[in-house]
C-alpha cells in the first residue's frame, strides 16, 4: 500500500512543468543509495505519465502514487 | 423492470465510454496516427495544419492596436491561422475540463523567466524557419518541403543545446524548487472539480455553435477549421503529445516513445499530403516556405532552445496554457509578440527574406516517389536510431 510507504527523501517540485520535475529526480536519484525510496511531489498533470517509464527506463521499482490537495506523491525505490 | 435495467445497462456503458475517454489516460502512439489522420482531413478541408501563423497574427493585430503597425493584419475572426490556433486552445482547455485536469498553475519566478525566454526565442526561431514545429516542420514535411528537413535537423540541436541549460540550471540554480501557489485546493464542501466535466461540455457545444454561426454567415471553411483544431486540441491534451519529447528525450532519458509516434505520425501525414498534391486537387507549393536551408536550419536551432526551455513547444505550448500553466500563457503571449516583431523585420528586406532560403519542393527533384521514398526512409532512420539509444544509452547526456 502506498498509504504505509516511508520515504527516505522528500522531492518538492509543486508548480514546476515538465521536464522539470522528472530531471529533478534523476539528479536527486543520483544521490541516493540503492534500495532507497524517494517521494516526489508534483502538480503537473504529465508527471503521471512520465514517471512509471522514467523509473521503468531507469531499473528502478515504481511504488505507485497518492492524490492530495492539488499535486500528487509518486513513490520510487532507487535501483 | 426491464426498461429500468436496460438503461442502467446503457448508462453503465455510457459512464465506461466516458472514463476511457476523458479518464484513463491515451498510449502516444495513439496522438501520432490521429495527428496524422487530423493533419490530413485538415488539409483536405482547406489548408495544412499550422500554429506559429495564428500566434503571429494575434502578435500582428495587438501591435497594430498600440499604433506600431500601420498595416491593418487580417481579422483574427476571419484568418484561418488564427482561427486553428484558436480552435487548438479552445479544444484543449475543453479536453482539460472534462478530464479534470484545468487548474490555474502558478509557477516559481525563475520558471516564470523561462517561459518568457523560452517563448521568445520560439517566436524568432518560427519566423525564420516558415512556422514552429508544426508548420515549418510537420507540415512543411508533410507538404514535401525540403525545409522541414532542415528544422528537424535544426530542432534536434536546439533540443540539445537547450539541455545542456536546463543540466547547467539543475546545478547552478537550484531556486526553481517547490512550493508555487495552486488555486485548486478544494475549500470547504466545495470542489470545483467535480463541476468541471460539466463546464468541458458547455465549453465544447459553444465551439460547434460558434462554428455553425461561421456557416451561417458563409464561412463555412473558417467554421469547419475551428472545428479541425478543437479537434487538434482533444487529441493532443488527451496523449499529452508534445513535440519537445520527440528531440529532447533522446539526449535525457532516452525514452524513443515520442520519437517513434512522430515517425509514424509524419509517414500517415505525408501519404495524404503527396496524395492531395499529385492528384492536383491541392497547390503543389502550398507550405512549400522561403526557408531552405539557413532559415530552417538556425530557425529549427533557436526554436529547440526556446522549446526546451519553456518546456512546450508551438503547439504544446498552446495546449498547455489551455489546461492552465501560467509559465505557459506566458511562453504564449511572448511567442505572439516577438515573432510578429521578427517577422515583420524579415519582411522589410527582401535581402534578409532572401537570406532565410528558398522554397525547394522536392518532388522537382526526386518525383513524388522517389520524395516518399526518401522522406520515409529518414522518418525510419529517426524512428530506429531513437529506439536503438533507447537500448544503449549512447546519445543520453547524464546529469
Amino acid at each position: 500500500m502506498v498509504d504505509d510507504i516511508k520515504a527516505d527523501q522528500t522531492l518538492d517540485c509543486r508548480g514546476l512543468s515538465c521536464p522539470m520535475p522528472i530531471l529533478k529526480t534523476k539528479k536527486a536519484i543520483g544521490k541516493m543509495n540503492s534500495g532507497q525510496i524517494i517521494e516526489v511531489l508534483s502538480s503537473d498533470p504529465g508527471t503521471k505519465n512520465d514517471m512509471p517509464g522514467f523509473a521503468k527506463k531507469g531499473g528502478h521499482e515504481y511504488l505507485g502514487e497518492k492524490e492530495d490537495e492539488g499535486f500528487t506523491r509518486f513513490y520510487l525505490k532507487v535501483k | 423492470m426491464n426498461e429500468e435495467r436496460n438503461s442502467s445497462v446503457l448508462g453503465g456503458i455510457l459512464r465506461r465510454g466516458y472514463a476511457a475517454v476523458f479518464e484513463e489516460n491515451w498510449p502516444v502512439w495513439l496522438g501520432g496516427v490521429l495527428l496524422g489522420i487530423m493533419s490530413i482531413i485538415t488539409f483536405a478541408w482547406a489548408r495544412p495544419w499550422g500554429v506559429a501563423g495564428g500566434l503571429r497574427n494575434w502578435g500582428d493585430w495587438f501591435f497594430n492596436l498600440v499604433g506600431l503597425y500601420s498595416r491593418q493584419p487580417e481579422s483574427p475572426w476571419i484568418s484561418t491561422n488564427s482561427i486553428l490556433t484558436l480552435g487548438l486552445l479552445w479544444g484543449a482547455f475543453s479536453s482539460a475540463l472534462l478530464s479534470r485536469q484545468f487548474a490555474i498553475r502558478m509557477a516559481p519566478p525563475l520558471e516564470i523567466v523561462k517561459g518568457i525566454v523560452g517563448g521568445t526565442f520560439m517566436g524568432v526561431g518560427a519566423a525564420m524557419a516558415g512556422g514552429c514545429n508544426v508548420g515549418g516542420f510537420y507540415s512543411a514535411l508533410s507538404a514535401l518541403s525540403f525545409s522541414g528537413i532542415a528544422m528537424m535537423v535544426g530542432l534536434l540541436v536546439g533540443a540539445y543545446l537547450g539541455l545542456r541549460y536546463l543540466y547547467w540550471e539543475l546545478e547552478h540554480l537550484p531556486s526553481g524548487a517547490g512550493g508555487g501557489a495552486l488555486s485548486e485546493k478544494s475549500e470547504g464542501r466545495f470542489n470545483w472539480r467535480d463541476l468541471e466535466p460539466y463546464a468541458g461540455v458547455l465549453v465544447l457545444l459553444a465551439a460547434v455553435a460558434v462554428a455553425w454561426g461561421y456557416s451561417l454567415q458563409a464561412y463555412t471553411r473558417v467554421g469547419g477549421l475551428l472545428l479541425c483544431g478543437i479537434a487538434f486540441g482533444i487529441i493532443i491534451q488527451r496523449t499529452r503529445f508534445c513535440f519537445v519529447r520527440g528531440f529532447r528525450d533522446p539526449f535525457m532519458t532516452g525514452d524513443a516513445e515520442v520519437p517513434r509516434a512522430i515517425a509514424i505520425s509524419l509517414m500517415i501525414s505525408i501519404l495524404g499530403f503527396a496524395a492531395l498534391k499529385w492528384s492536383g486537387l491541392r497547390g503543389e507549393m502550398v507550405y512549400v516556405s522561403r526557408a531552405f536551408w539557413f532559415g530552417g536550419l538556425v530557425g529549427g536551432i533557436v526554436f529547440g532552445m526556446g522549446m526546451v526551455v519553456a518546456g512546450g513547444c508551438g503547439s504544446g505550448s498552446v495546449w498547455r496554457a489551455g489546461e492552465g500553466h501560467v509559465k505557459l500563457m506566458i511562453a504564449v503571449v511572448c511567442f505572439c509578440l516577438s515573432t510578429s516583431l521578427f517577422k515583420a523585420w524579415i519582411r522589410s528586406s527582401e535581402a534578409l527574406t532572401a537570406f532565410m532560403g528558398n522554397r525547394v519542393f522536392l518532388p522537382d527533384y526526386l518525383s513524388y516517389k522517389g520524395t516518399v521514398i526518401i522522406l520515409f526512409f529518414i522518418l525510419i532512420v529517426y524512428y530506429l536510431t531513437a529506439t536503438w539509444n533507447e537500448e544503449t544509452d549512447r546519445f543520453t547526456v547524464e546529469i
